[in-house]
């Protein structure tokens, strides 16, 4: 069953049966009212955009309608295609996205690999410097115990 | 709520434009009068050249109330000003013309005459 529904002129809230009230002038027009706040604006001649609670302010001042506009900013940025990037053309990213996984995963461990082997050719260099330092300050801890 | 010295406009065109109540008739709360209800006026202000004239004792019947009318249906109508229509003994208008929004609670109360007339019906 749909329910028949009055928009408030001052405030602009839905107005469901058994709610508000119709003030008709003597020149025919009519006001619905879903409060007597509203009406007691409305006959106060208040301004409903200077009232930060009604719909006409909220609409004028945009609000609770940024929030949904930038979602779907968010949205369509995740399902943007890939573009050339500077030092690597479109066709190199696109080689790179249709490479199979076994022969990505063989090319990791090969750069790892070489990773480690530089690594270990640059440490003993660094151990051979470090115990002169250390060495002195922990041999007092050893001989306590 | 029309009482006793309440003042009403007068919404036909019969030449009365003000009159005061000053009897309510055939109501079960005889102290005030609503919409669809029969008064006695007295005619405080008239147009002149017309049949009806100043100080006249009328019959009218009410058309229009400040007074909010809760109807059965939930809704709740009110008007801005107290209007009443100046009857004959027949309940029919003296006046050729009806002006301004007419209460629906007329129709009811077998007005038949001045819904007709009437230029729009709330």
């Amino acid at each position: 069953m749909v329910v028949k529904t009055d928009l408030c002129f001052y405030s602009g809230f839905r107005i469901y049966p058994g709610h508000g009230r119709r003030y008709i002038r003597t020149d025919g027009r009519q006001y619905v009212f879903i409060n007597s706040k509203s009406e007691a604006s409305f006959h106060m001649k208040r301004k409903a955009a200077k009232h930060s609670w009604t719909q006409l302010y909220r609409r004028l001042n945009k609000k609770g309608i940024q929030e949904e506009t930038q979602r779907r900013r968010n949205r369509r940025k995740v399902s943007a295609a890939p573009k050339a990037v500077e030092g690597a053309p479109l066709e190199v990213i696109k080689a790179k996205r249709n490479q199979r996984p076994e022969v990505r995963k063989a090319a990791r461990d090969a750069a790892l690999k070489d990773i480690k082997e530089r690594k270990k050719a640059a440490k003993p260099k660094t151990r051979s410097q470090i115990p002169s330092g250390r060495g002195a300050k922990k041999m007092p801890v050893a001989q306590r115990r | 709520m029309i009482q006793n010295q309440s003042y009403l406009t007068v919404a036909d065109n019969s030449g009365a434009k003000k009159i005061m109540c000053i009897r309510v008739l055939g109501t079960s709360n005889p102290h005030y009068a609503s919409l669809g209800d029969i008064i006695i006026g007295v005619v405080k202000d008239a147009l002149p050249n017309m049949p009806i004239k100043k100080s006249d004792i009328i019959r009218a019947v009410i058309v229009r109330t400040k007074k909010t009318l809760r109807r059965k249906d939930g809704m709740s109508v009110r008007f801005d000003e107290n209007a009443a229509v100046i009857i004959n003994q027949d309940n029919n208008p003296r006046g050729t013309r009806v002006f301004g929004p007419i209460a629906r609670e007329l129709r009811d109360k077998n007005f038949s005459k001045i819904i007709s007339l009437a230029t729009e019906v709330v």
